[in-house]
């Protein structure tokens, strides 16, 4: 193989959550530009990125998918930030025999061969960030979520944990990504006194909502982040700006990675970043994801000597691979990598401070261990309520 | 939107058997469900009366009648049936082994979790509708006797019918039991109704 390797990058960089697609295309971008760096030095396969940019509307994901697959001559597309287009174009890939590289937080219940998922699940975002909630805040919590698949299933286990550890869904409410008229919310809640309110809300919906609680807490302390904090699985770096005024100080997410952590892995890494996109950048996971994935993608594609998906998978599955955000392993079983758990508190300069984290863990997509272990373990049969 | 009554089903620990020659699309069928957490034995021989599984997967392109030890819409366990075929008289076999979901072939893996979800559910709902027919059917069988107890009643304290009949079910509210146990009841000579009431 002399060609260049294709990969398709398939990100809205525009539209309500744009900012998840520019930190997942800028990421992608450095990579290649490293990756061809390296070639130019007799060292691995030069890369050639084509993007494809969906600009946030839900229909177009699939289109621009069919032309990466079948015009642009891609069979890897590192892609799709929300789980509705990464379903919508599982379809394509899979008819295909290509590979989508998924980096994401996600709402877990999926193990496509024909995806690697590199992104956490909910037993490393979702688990964990109870287990460390609930014995310091209690169990009465209030569901948000995205009205669409993420929201929904976020939501739907958080309410099965709760249940099975003695806690109590507060209240539940799910938005539009658009929307932000949020006043009757705010009154709910207050009404409801939650312990913490989980937030599986995103773009537009979510920062207006943290401004809305930043008031709250103003207006009444047991509402401010220290006493009711507002949680989140997906909340990254590359959001914080577009909450006006900093309103989310002080509030909590859950990431496999920070840009404040200081890995031995990430600092070349992170130099190589300021220098590219400038040094006030904060770098998300979904950056260093991005980063990470089209690295994976491009050495397990020069290892198989062929971007042929099977024999990629197998080249990627199995062994420690170091990445920028520490050793990733990929279980052939579920082809998702182990990933650990940092929770990071908002802090005044754009970041997250990291209060508590935990080594990396398999990832267990349909909540196995759950069931079978201990912790949270409550029979859970199938049963309709009448 | 998030089908609220249905909880999160999970299989881990349950036992899965495959009813399938060995090949590819097997291997990601075998894959998908261990990744659930299902326990999974597959071969190509009829599965024995004595044997218990959780749930069975069977080939309904290859599959012949006594594949499955259990006459047609009595199975003993959920069923899924793995389908490449239109073709009706097979279709009609996935019906008559009891398959409450179906695979298409080839197997995709995203299809495995939705099927086994199906599969208990309509085993569940069919169980709990056979009950609820056979309890229906006992009371159906039973009203000539509650019409004779009424009657008895009537006869005995000078009751109007429906007065007779309150009395009946009052006692058998009081006892526990279904209007048409305790009209056995009376009947048999075991019981008599209070005086008053």
């Amino acid at each position: 193989m002399t060609d260049p390797i294709r990969i398709g990058i398939l990100y809205s960089t525009t539209g309500p959550y744009g900012a998840f697609g520019r930190d997942c295309t800028d990421g992608a971008v450095l990579a290649a530009e490293a990756l061809n760096e390296e070639a130019l030095k007799g060292r691995g396969l030069p890369v050639e990125l084509v993007l494809a940019d969906p600009a946030g509307e839900a229909g177009r994901y699939v289109s621009l998918a069919r032309a990466l697959l079948r015009e642009k001559g891609c069979r890897h597309i590192v892609g799709t930030a929300l789980s509705a287009a990464r379903k919508d174009v599982t379809p394509l890939v899979e008819k295909h025999d290509a590979l989508l590289w998924y980096l994401c937080p996600y709402e877990g219940f999926e193990a496509n061969e024909n995806i690697i998922y590199t992104g956490a699940c909910p037993n490393q975002h979702l688990l964990p960030l109870f287990e460390h909630l609930i014995p310091r805040h209690g169990g009465r919590v209030f569901l948000l979520g995205a009205n669409y698949v993420w929201g929904w299933e976020m939501n739907r286990l958080a309410r099965e944990l709760l249940d099975a550890a003695g806690g109590e869904v507060a209240g539940e409410r799910f938005l539009p990504i658009e929307e932000t008229e949020i006043g009757r919310l705010i009154a709910e809640i207050r009404a409801a006194r939650p312990s913490f309110i989980l937030n599986n809300l995103i773009g537009p919906s979510s920062y207006a909502f943290l401004a809305a609680m930043r008031a709250l807490g103003r207006e009444e302390p047991a509402f401010r982040p220290e006493a009711c904090p507002v949680v989140s699985c997906d909340l990254t770096e590359c959001e914080l700006p577009e909450i006006p005024d900093g309103a989310g100080v002080g509030q909590l997410a859950a990431a496999c990675w920070f840009d404040s952590l200081d890995l031995p892995e990430s600092r070349a890494f992170r130099a190589q970043a300021a220098a590219r996109f400038g040094a006030g950048r904060r770098f998300s996971s979904f950056f260093s994801g991005a980063y990470a994935a089209v690295r994976l993608c491009a050495e397990a594609i020069r290892a198989a000597s062929t971007d042929e998906p099977a024999a990629v998978r197998r080249a990627v599955c199995g062994p420690v691979h170091p990445t920028v955000q520490g050793p990733i392993r990929i279980d052939p079983r579920t082809n998702h990598a182990a990933l650990p758990f940092h929770l990071g508190r908002i802090n005044a300069e754009g970041g997250f401070d990291v209060i508590a984290s935990r080594p990396p863990v398999a990832a267990d997509p349909y909540l196995t261990g759950v069931r079978s272990g201990s912790r949270i373990a409550a029979p859970t049969h199938l049963r309709v309520v009448s | 939107m998030s089908g609220a009554g249905v909880t999160t089903p999970h299989f881990v620990g349950r036992r899965a058997l495959i009813l399938h020659r060995p090949d590819e699309a097997v291997a990601r069928l075998e894959r998908q469900l261990r990744v659930i957490g299902l326990e999974v034995e597959q071969r190509w021989a009829p599965l024995r009366p004595e044997e218990r599984f959780d749930v069975v997967l069977v080939d309904a392109d290859q599959g012949w009648n006594g594949l499955l030890p259990w006459p047609a819409e009595e199975a003993r366990c959920p069923v899924v049936a793995l389908l490449a075929s239109e073709a009706p008289g097979r279709i009609a076999f996935a019906i008559a082994q009891g398959a409450g979901a179906l695979i298409a072939k080839p197997v995709n893996a995203a299809a495995v979790y939705p099927a086994l979800v199906l599969a208990l559910y309509i085993f569940a709902e069919r169980a709990a509708a056979r009950a609820k027919i056979e309890a229906l059917q006992e009371r159906l069988r039973l009203r000539g006797a509650v019409l004779r107890a009424v009657d008895m009643i009537a006869a005995r304290h000078c009751l109007d019918e429906e007065e007779a009949y309150r009395r009946l079910r009052r006692f058998a509210m009081d006892r526990r039991l279904t209007v048409e146990q305790a009209a056995a009841s009376v009947l048999a000579g075991r019981s008599h109704l209070p005086e008053a009431g």
